[in-house]
């Protein structure tokens, strides 16, 4: 397994050449004015579009300048965010625990919720928990989040004067601003970090800004992985070894939860895993309406301003997530299903 | 069962309460302002947007800053008296400015002002002079130049000599020295860049060095690069507690500030993007202003709670007719040809065409429209709050007139053949779109064989296009940078202008004008000029003035003290000014 694992680490550093090659070269569709009209925001501005160009060598050949990419980030440069106002790297590891904190809450609820619904759903099949999980999952896919969001910020805070939007409160700000030997940022979540300071006040602060977003992206995102998890509980349920063990007289939790529940997790870890990766760029639509600014919300504001570095970025430590996902997974399959032998 | 319902019943009734609980002044000491403009910089000779402006006001102080709501009276900040031709601090000759530097200023990190520090402020940012800045102000005004650096980005031979000469100190005197007499200098004085600076933290920090030989080093640092990005000291009544990009910005009162005691002791610019967010902040009291834009003004009117401010501002947006649009690879005009399937490059030169646009375009139904009423409809680019702004007459909405006027046009072939156009505008900006399809619209009404297609195009495309001269009709503002016509005038009229040179227009009586209004510091002179530009701009038929703006300000009842001024946008607050009570 070993020999596999270092195989497809390796297999990464191939992943990360195309994505490079392929986001730089959509990036450089766009004209060497247009590249340049970033650094522009007004009409007073524009004037100086063509020395913008000349400064940043904008018009070289394309391998020139991506090689000139290559040679900096090489150096640890990963470049200038005009978004964010500061470089990428620095940037990067800001809005990443943002992101981070929230999957953190979020992921495992919608992995426990998805898989609890998805098995009562099928085990009931036809019944009306089966029909009402059924509807919930269906709204919750068909929801767009943007409004989803909207409305539980709209109840929840627009009536309700609770769960305000935002990271922490200003008291919170103000507090470790004021005292900042009282308040070592260690992993830039504050639920962890509020912990590990000794302060609960602020694990709860921020526990109570999450409650909303993390709410949001659970009943938009547990959708797929319950309707998955149904599907395959349903066909476990079908199959010969289960009418088996009916017959050698098992009862009904054992058959449910030992033997179909666990043989039908394996399509639900697929898609689960495929949601995790692709919630580490954030769900832009929570970031934006709950102000939290996090890694979708740097993706979002970078791709409206054509903030290259910031694309090129994140699209790279999309790339290492998903290989590191999917290498994950495999391992995974192989420890659900003993049949499975990596090679 | 029975007890759950028990318990979601005690839930419900505390979600109410908790709910019912509001009203009372939060935080009276913190002033919150939910906002989304980015700030990109703190360094004052970068700075060139509203945003960063907001930040260093509050932070630093020019010499000079505007009287209430006046845009071109000034109160005296770091200066002790603002000068003028009375009281002799403008000699009569209008190029020689003396400004007394007060006395007892600390910066936040200590040093006392003095005059040195305004010398060498002012010629640090012009020094440094970065691309995309706002330093072509103070350079015009002070060595004749609009840059430091020709226009294929070479230093002009000798300009930091001539930046080393223009200003000087003397005693508690500063002395700036002007190439030729330039009126609009004192409006200048206000704007961001013309804040003072600590020398010697400055040198510190790593700013120019202060020796004129090693000016070309420091000369156009590169984005990101600039030595005060993120460092602030100035002798403003807040300082920089904390700057989060684009998440929040912390200000702290400055307890050795010279003068009067702020009353605020925090405040904090939150950038907050979607506006059902802000909208719900401001009603919960969590912010004491948000942004809000044209479209949202019908939401607050209907809140409770609040003060609403309208505020006109020094901004224009015009739709503007270019005379010589780029036929190489040109989607936005068809065949090139007046063959009824596109538009000639010269298609907007034949002034009958001008006119017949002009009047198509219906300006009440626009302002009522679009507007609801809350809006100044310009009748030339100098709008209303400019000095020597005047009612122009107007090209009256008239299909028949229009009508006239495009028979007349291209000998006739115009109406004859007909024509097929796009109009372009950016995207999002619904106030633009509207402006032209009621265009678009109109003048398709007159002949079938007319045909405009209304398409958007992104804001950092149109700006590029637009100066591609790819666009026959564009649509786009200009905010003041200083309150004087001259801001205005030559940047839509001059031949050189920012707009007038995408209009391809160019007339010579235009540009005499505009460059003699520039020149001369009698006041009655200067009228005289800038009424004759205003009416040419009506027989010249230049373009369509489409809208001066109004903002609409939303404050907390609670929050007292603000004074609304036209060169102050909607993302300026100046919170000396304000408190909460």
């Amino acid at each position: 397994m070993l020999t596999y694992i270092i195989r497809r680490l390796l297999l990464l550093l191939f992943v990360l050449f195309g994505v490079s090659i392929l986001i730089f070269g959509i990036l450089m569709t766009f004209s060497p004015e247009r590249r340049a009209a970033a650094y522009v925001t007004t009409p007073q501005q524009a004037k100086d579009i063509p020395r913008l160009i000349q400064q940043f060598g904008l018009d070289d050949p394309f391998y020139i300048q991506y090689f000139r990419w290559i040679k900096e980030v090489s150096r640890g440069n990963m470049g200038w965010s005009l978004v964010a106002a500061r470089p990428v790297r620095e940037a990067f590891w800001r809005y990443l625990p943002v992101t981070l904190e929230m999957n953190l809450f979020a992921a495992p609820i919608v992995i426990v919720f998805g898989i609890w619904l998805g098995t009562i759903s099928g085990i009931h099949r036809d019944t009306y928990i089966d029909h009402v999980t059924r509807i919930f999952a269906i709204v919750g896919w068909s929801l767009p989040t943007f409004l989803f969001a909207l409305v539980l910020l709209m109840v929840f805070y627009g009536y309700f004067h609770l769960f305000t939007p935002g990271v922490i409160s200003d008291q919170v700000t103000m507090f470790i601003l004021d005292n900042p030997e009282k308040f070592t940022r260690f992993t830039g979540m504050y639920t962890i970090d509020g912990i590990l300071n000794g302060r609960l006040d602020i694990t709860l602060d921020a526990l109570g800004h999450l409650v909303l977003p993390v709410l949001t992206y659970v009943i938009v995102v547990v959708a797929l992985n319950m309707r998955v998890m149904r599907s395959g509980i349903i066909e476990e349920l079908s199959k010969d070894y289960i009418i088996t063990a009916r017959a050698k007289g098992a009862d009904k939790r054992t058959i449910h939860i030992k033997h179909a529940r666990r043989n039908a997790l394996l399509p639900v870890v697929t898609v689960a895993g495929q949601l995790l990766a692709m919630s580490m760029e954030g769900s832009i639509a929570v970031e934006v309406v709950f102000t939290r600014q996090g890694i979708g919300w740097w993706l979002a504001e970078s791709a409206t301003q054509l903030d290259m570095p910031v694309l090129m970025c994140i699209c790279l430590f999309m790339g290492v997530v998903f290989v590191v996902t999917n290498l994950t997974l495999d391992i995974l399959y192989a420890y659900i299903d003993p049949r499975i032998r990596l090679t | 069962m029975k007890r759950v319902r028990i318990i979601v019943c005690v839930c419900f009734l505390f979600l109410l309460f908790v709910g019912g609980v509001h009203g009372a002044v939060k935080n009276p000491n913190t002033f919150v302002l939910a906002n989304y403009g980015n700030l990109r910089t703190l360094d004052p000779c970068v700075a060139y947007d509203v945003t960063s402006s907001q930040r260093l006001w509050n932070i630093y102080e020019p010499l000079i800053f505007f009287d209430g709501s006046h845009t071109d009276k000034f109160k005296p900040i770091l200066a002790t008296e603002v000068p003028s031709l009375e009281n002799g601090g403008i000699s009569p000759d209008g190029k020689t400015y003396t400004f007394t530097i007060r006395k007892g200023v600390k910066f936040q990190e200590g040093g006392d002002l003095t005059p040195e520090d305004v010398v060498y402020s002012f010629k640090r940012n012009m020094i440094a002079d970065p691309d995309g800045g706002p330093m072509w102000m103070v350079l015009e005004a002070l060595t004749g130049e609009g840059s430091t650096r020709d226009r294929d980005g070479k230093i002009i031979d000798g300009i930091f000599d001539t930046i080393d000469k223009c200003i000087e100190a003397k005693g508690d005197k500063v002395i700036f020295h002007l190439p030729k007499p330039y009126p609009p200098l004192m409006g200048i004085l206000n704007y961001s860049s013309s804040v003072i600076l600590d020398k010697e933290w400055a040198i510190s920090k790593g700013c120019w060095d202060g020796n004129i030989k090693n000016a070309a080093k420091y000369n156009n640092p590169a984005p990101g690069h600039e030595p005060l990005l993120k460092i602030t000291n100035g002798s403003g009544p807040y300082w920089m507690k904390a700057w989060e990009p684009n998440k929040e910005f912390i200000f702290e009162r400055f307890e050795g500030y010279w003068g009067p005691k702020p009353r605020l002791k925090n405040a904090i610019v939150k950038y907050v993007k979607e506006w059902s967010t802000r909208k719900l902040m401001l009603q919960n009291g969590d912010a004491d202003r948000v942004r809000v834009d044209i479209q949202y003004v019908p939401e607050v009117k209907a809140m409770k709670g609040l003060t609403l401010y309208e505020v006109p501002l020094l901004s224009v947006t015009a739709a503007f007719f270019c005379q010589k649009i780029n036929p190489t690879g040109n989607p936005n005009i068809g065949s090139g040809k007046l063959d009824g399937n596109g538009i000639p490059s010269e298609f907007f030169s034949d002034i009958n065409v001008r006119k017949a646009f002009l009047h198509a375009f219906d300006r009440e139904t626009y302002k009522k429209d679009v507007f609801n009423g809350l809006v100044i409809m310009p009748t030339s680019p100098n709008v209303e709050g400019l000095a020597f702004h005047k009612d122009v007459p107007v090209y009256e909405f008239d299909l028949e007139k229009s009508k006239e006027y495009i028979k007349k046009a291209w000998g006739g072939k115009v109406w004859e053949k007909g024509f097929k156009m796009i109009i372009t505008h950016n995207t999002g900006n619904e106030m633009r779109e509207a402006a032209a399809l009621i265009l678009a619209e109109n003048i398709m009404s007159l002949n079938p064989k007319f045909r405009i297609e209304v398409r958007n195009v992104e804001w950092k495309d149109y700006l590029v296009k637009y100066r591609q001269f790819m666009y026959p009709v564009f649509l786009i503002g200009w905010g003041a940078d200083y309150a004087d016509p001259h801001n205005f005038i030559y940047t839509f009229m001059h031949s050189r202008g920012v707009y007038g040179r995408y209009m391809a227009y160019r007339n010579e009586e235009v540009d005499r004008l505009c460059e003699a209004g520039i020149q001369i510091i009698d006041p009655k002179e200067r009228k005289k000029i800038y009424h004759r530009l205003q009416d040419l701009w009506y027989t010249e038929a230049i373009a369509v003035p489409l809208y001066q703006q109004i903002v609409v300000r939303a404050y907390r009842d609670w929050v007292k003290g603000y004074m609304p001024n036209a060169m102050l946008t909607d993302a300026s607050e100046m919170l000396m000014d304000i408190w909460k009570e």
